[in-house]
């Protein structure tokens, strides 16, 4: 198994998702390749920080700050005669007025935080993502490009279809995400 | 044809020592030299290579084949059971060595189906059997001498035995044409530096026996993982669509070894890796660029690292083919061939010697054209030598720039052109030489010191 295939199978193998074979050959494939060893602990590190995050518990204020101003309709009455026109003087106003109902998020850091990580995580997604599929590609990509031309090649007349099939079929394990296939047969 | 003394004893040695390469085994091949000739005169050496090309579409057989080829410094030898019916299903078992025993693909000439049954999957992917319609005939026509070496014996078979050697650079090819079937029972590929890197011959073969359709179609166990690769064909597409469809500028080579010119181009996909691809042929032997964004692929692991001009690459010997990949313009280009090393590491050197705009003056200039209509030669992917050779064939015969262009890719043939020209085959080809031959092919190929591949093994 190379990268290609256990990068594909790394986040149902770290949920213990995989069949027994396969959860076999991705720990076997790990022990031996350091590059999908360190995205595998990357993205252990990412759950892991995700799954210690506290619970997220709604503030006490919250239910409160909506409550009040539906009921005693103090929102809307509050409104109507200095009502800004720009959408960042709305916004200032719009915070204003939660913040004299304090509920304004900055007092609460546990969510900050869990939002900051959140953030921090989705943007590190495709950059682990793009690492990954750049280290697939170096490993395919010879065998690839290989595969095309060799299938390009039954263009050629009188090219042995037989040898082509052989070729074009090596590279397809490859691509599968199977190891090359070593050099077999009799040997001079 | 009879045989000349010095080609008959040229086409032994050859024998001799390609079987001495491909042991073991060594193929089962009676050399009958004098008394082998035909009583009725030979065909001539394009009538055999005919007869070899049509006999797929009339002539079913079963087969054991023995394939010796070089890999990764080694000769490998694979035993396939070969079966045909005409007029393009094909089934390949192969038999040995241990790690392809079991694999079985099957051609109905549109798609192959490959299976693996170590891991019991099975890939859908392009049929090997493309033939490219009759305008790789044409070029092999034009761009290969075709000669008959003689008569020999494959099999207790009585075979012709065609050599098709490239007027350019790359693989020289024997092939042994059954003579009553035109069945390619034996062949060796050959190139200069390295001698014999494929061979194959039928160490037994049936022929008409009726096989049936069934047996030409395949059905995997219960349980087979199921992997469709790119099953349309690459197709023709023209060097402003690949570039379209992949949304980066495709790079053209100013230069490719003589004969060899655009067969079109297509999009290769792969997970996230997107790649233009450009397929050159000279009708025999196909150079292939692979061109991508340089941060989409990271260098591979196996293969030597070379120096393209300044440009770090990485050459990999594979045996029959070879890779060459380099970087330049954030584009990371590898061309995959039959061609000598030194022959890919010079057409790699003109890619990165980006001399594009002085050459679209400097041909313009000599050909006395407009530079806009090289640009839009360019733009079609035709090198700098073929434009050279197209304006200098559009001129001396006043054909239309796109006419000349099919000519020159061979989708058209000079038995078309002089139809169309109400010119005699020999006056058009006579033509043609003496315009050819007054235009200067810049830059033509080789025309620097070769640049030099490091030795050694380009496996891990």
């Amino acid at each position: 198994m190379n990268h290609h295939r256990a990068g594909r199978l790394l986040s149902a193998y770290m949920d213990a998702e995989l069949p027994a074979k396969e959860a076999r050959e991705v720990q076997e494939h790990l022990l031996d390749c350091e590059a999908c060893r360190e995205a595998h602990d990357r993205l252990r590190a990412t759950r892991d920080l995700l799954a210690g995050l506290p619970p997220a518990e709604p503030p006490a204020e919250l239910w409160a700050a909506i409550r009040q101003p539906v009921l005693r309709g103090r929102l809307a009455a509050a409104v109507p005669d200095v009502r800004p026109q720009g959408l960042v003087e709305r916004l200032r106003a719009a915070s204003w007025s939660l913040g004299r109902e304090r509920w304004f998020p900055v007092r609460r850091p546990g969510w900050v935080f869990a939002a900051v990580v959140v953030v921090l995580a989705l943007a590190a997604l495709p950059l682990v993502k793009g690492t990954v599929d750049r280290l697939h590609a170096s490993e395919i990509g010879v065998d690839l490009y290989v595969h095309d031309h060799a299938v390009q090649m039954g263009a050629a007349p009188l090219v042995d279809r037989a040898y082509l099939g052989l070729v074009a079929g090596d590279a397809e394990l490859v691509m599968a995400g199977e190891n090359p296939r070593a050099a077999g047969g009799r040997t001079r | 044809m009879r045989l000349a003394p010095n080609a008959l004893t040229g086409a032994l040695v050859l024998a001799i020592t390609g079987a001495a390469l491909a042991a073991p085994p060594a193929p089962p091949v009676k050399s009958a030299p004098a008394q082998a000739a035909p009583a009725a005169p030979a065909p001539s050496a394009r009538a055999i290579l005919n007869m070899a090309l049509d006999a797929p579409r009339l002539i079913d057989y079963e087969g054991t084949k023995i394939i010796t080829a070089l890999r990764n410094g080694q000769m490998e030898t694979v035993t396939v059971a070969e079966s045909h019916k005409r007029p393009n299903l094909l089934r390949l078992e192969y038999l040995s060595p241990e790690d392809v025993a079991g694999r079985v693909i099957v051609d109905d000439g549109a798609v192959a189906e490959h299976y693996e049954p170590a891991l019991n999957m099975l890939f859908e992917d392009r049929s090997i059997q493309d033939t490219g319609g009759p305008a790789n005939l044409t070029l092999l026509n034009r761009n290969y001498d075709v000669v008959l070496l003689g008569t020999d014996e494959v099999i207790g078979r009585q075979a012709y035995v065609l050599s098709l050697t490239p007027h350019g650079t790359g693989v020289q090819r024997q092939l042994w044409v059954d003579r009553l079937t035109g069945t390619v029972l034996r062949s060796e590929d050959r190139d200069a530096s390295r001698g014999l890197v494929l061979a194959t011959y039928f160490s037994r073969i049936s022929f008409s026996l009726n096989l049936p359709p069934a047996y030409f179609r395949y059905r995997p166990p219960a349980g087979a993982r199921i992997v469709e690769l790119q099953r349309e064909a690459a197709g023709t597409l023209s060097l402003a669509q690949v570039q379209r469809q992949v949304g980066f500028p495709v790079l053209v080579p100013p230069a490719l070894p003589e004969g060899y010119t655009f067969r079109g181009g297509s999009v290769s996909r792969f997970g996230s890796l997107v790649s233009a691809y450009l397929r050159y042929s000279d009708g025999g032997n196909i150079i292939s660029f692979f061109e991508a964004p340089a941060g989409s692929i990271g260098w591979p692991t196996i293969g030597i690292p070379v120096r393209v001009q300044s440009q770090p690459g990485r050459f990999i010997d594979l045996g029959y083919f070879r890779v060459l990949i380099w970087e330049q313009g954030g584009l990371r280009i590898t061309s995959v061939g039959t061609a000598p090393s030194d022959t890919l590491m010079l057409v790699a050197g003109q890619f990165v010697a980006g001399r594009e705009q002085a050459l679209v003056s400097d041909v313009s200039r000599r050909a006395t054209a407009d530079p806009a209509v090289v640009r839009q030669l360019r733009s079609e992917g035709l090198t700098f030598p073929e434009i050279t050779r197209t304006l200098a064939i559009s001129h001396a015969l006043g054909t239309n720039i796109e006419t000349t262009v099919r000519f020159v890719h061979g989708t058209l043939s000079v038995s078309d052109l002089a139809a169309q020209l109400r010119m005699e085959p020999d006056a058009l080809r006579a033509a043609v030489r003496r315009a050819v031959d007054a235009a200067s092919m810049t830059p033509a190929l080789p025309s620097s010191p070769p640049a030099t591949v490091p030795t050694g093994s380009s496996t891990p």
